[in-house]
């Protein structure tokens, strides 16, 4: 267990609705999960509380505990890109490639050690080619890509992305979604996202959050049913299906396939109405 | 209202952003403008209200040209919501967020009680926007920009940040926009949820124009896939389930490629049982 959320309760202010609400919740190591649910549900609180970033909200009250095995201080800690990224970057350094480097110097590694990451973490994201361009002069895309490397880079055990590909590309986004695939291998993810296939591609499990609560926790194809459809985006593929199920097509009559997640069988399943 | 860019290129100190655009948007259209990170895209849009200028080049909203007024003046053409809505909110209150634009341009706020319908905002006028989760904060930039009553919206991203819900909310809103006969430009990578509401579409890559014209003529064409893909522009998933399913015509959401596989089922079950008929006569 890397982080263990025990009845966890928050508000941001005294008599203010909570944010959160009695959360129950393991991450464990090398365990990816992903947190949907619509906007207002918790998810960037639940994403700052594992972060231990509540720091900036002084008046906020909780109750309740967050127990963890991974020190935000310390290597191998915690890296979180929030929502709002653009707030991430320093804009204190000229170029990129400084910019990457900035936590692991707060962090005293040797510089050799430095650039060894800041590379790896340029590559992994696939912008080398930005490495020496100023971040103020980058799109809102390349900067969400820099902040990226940059918590790459710290090396963390635990990486949370607040909506990591909201201003992706497509391309960007697939590319992403195959380094996560890759990277829950040696860490732990915990990633709010509505976004279906990077759900898809990267879950080992999706936590629904409702108005603070965990509606749901499990494997994509394991939770969907008709209450928690609302609260979570199919993919185009599941939809169709599900469309054609509530449409009540004599073809689709079977409903256990309302959900299905495979595009094969979906595609199948659709082609049967033709 | 018309817009066209004629030969727009403009540079950043260190890049070239745009080059040598030349293109026109009809009025009354929802266009939606693609392409990789980096492609251009913001640049395109803040030239349209003459944040930013051409350097080389003129971009004209109908008769007007960015380059004869200020920023100020243009606010009456065209209303740009930012790509971080952090960068565009003030106000002390959502109310007072939704009204501003309109004000400022002398405009009667006609709009901001519509907008704040469209966007389920009723409950939060009397709060701080700055207090409000990033979909709502979202929403209100929008909402604000779309409240101005312009006869140009810009939407810079619109959809990121939003789950479903509050995409329905900009769906309606885009609607209401097009069914005002505004201009919509909206510059985007969600094209899976955008297609539907798109009448033409701008492909940009590295600063250069690959594809302006209509969306269904851009689907039609045997190359869209290579276009796109040169663009980083994935293909949307709903025209490649069309394809897969052998649907007859593109379709740009679930519902409608549903209705159309059950219609020509329809269709193919009326001959089938026609062509019964005149074998048993």
């Amino acid at each position: 267990m890397l982080i263990s959320f025990m009845d966890f309760s928050l508000a941001y202010s005294e008599g203010s609705a909570p944010a959160l609400k009695h959360i129950d919740l393991e991450i464990n190591e090398r365990e990816s999960l992903v947190v949907s649910g619509l906007s207002g549900a918790g998810k960037s609180t639940l994403c700052l509380a594992a972060a231990d970033s509540l720091a900036s909200y002084p008046a906020a009250v909780t109750s309740g505990e967050i127990m963890r095995k991974v020190d935000s201080a310390s290597n191998g800690g915690t890296a979180i890109v929030m929502q709002n990224f653009y707030a991430q970057i320093t804009y204190l350094r000229s170029t990129v490639f400084e910019e990457v480097a900035f936590p692991c110097e707060n962090k005293g590694l040797p510089r050799d050690e430095i650039i060894r990451r800041v590379e790896e973490a340029l590559g992994r994201i696939g912008i080398g080619h930005l490495a020496d361009r100023n971040p103020l002069e980058l799109s809102g895309g390349e900067k969400q890509k820099v902040v990226l490397a940059t918590a790459l880079a710290m090396k963390p055990a635990l990486l949370i992305l607040d909506e990591p590909i909201s201003q992706l590309d497509p391309e960007s986004a697939a590319h992403l979604a195959d380094v996560l695939a890759e990277l829950k291998k040696e860490i732990a993810l915990l990633i709010a996202e509505n976004d279906p296939y990077l759900t898809l591609k990267v879950a080992d499990r999706v936590v629904v959050l409702s108005e603070g609560e965990v509606i749901a926790d499990g494997a994509f194809g394991r939770i969907l049913e008709p209450g928690i459809e609302e609260h979570v985006e199919l993919p185009a593929w599941t939809r169709c299906v599900s469309e054609a199920v509530k449409e009540k097509h004599p073809d689709m009559e079977d409903s256990t396939k309302r959900y299905e997640l495979s595009y094969k069988s979906a595609i199948a399943a659709l082609r049967g109405i033709r | 209202m018309k817009i066209v860019y004629d030969g727009v290129s403009f540079s950043y100190p260190s890049k070239t952003a745009l080059k040598n655009v030349s293109c026109e948007i009809s009025p009354g259209s929802v266009a939606l403008v693609v392409g990789h990170n980096g492609s251009g895209k913001s640049t395109f849009l803040k030239l349209m209200n003459g944040i930013l200028k051409p350097t080389q080049g003129d971009v004209r909203l109908e008769d007007v040209n960015t380059r004869d007024k200020r920023v100020s003046e243009l606010a009456r053409y065209c209303a740009l919501s930012f790509q971080n809505p952090d960068d565009q909110l003030f106000a002390s209150t959502v109310m007072k967020e939704l009204r501003f634009g309109s004000e400022n341009i002398m405009g009667d706020g006609s709009l901001v009680d519509v907008v704040s319908e469209i966007l389920h905002l009723e409950n939060y006028l009397q709060v701080n926007p700055l207090s409000l989760n990033y979909a709502l904060r979202r929403l209100v930039a929008i909402g604000g920009s779309m409240a101005m009553d312009t006869p140009v919206l810009a939407l810079d991203e619109p959809t990121a940040g939003l789950s479903q819900r509050e995409k329905a909310y900009l769906g309606s809103l885009i609607s209401h926009a097009k069914g005002l006969r505004k201009t919509v430009v909206i510059v985007t990578h969600d094209l899976n949820f955008l297609l539907p509401f798109a009448d033409e579409i701008l492909m940009l890559s590295q600063g250069e124009l690959r594809y302006s014209g209509g969306r269904d003529n851009l689907f039609n064409r045997k190359d869209a896939r290579v276009l796109m893909a040169g663009c980083g522009v994935s293909y949307p998933i709903y025209a490649r389930i069309s394809s897969a399913v052998e649907a007859g015509k593109y379709c740009f959401d679930a519902k409608e490629l549903v209705h159309e596989l059950i219609k020509r089922k329809a269709g193919a079950t009326r001959r089938t049982n026609g062509r019964h008929q005149l074998e048993g006569a």
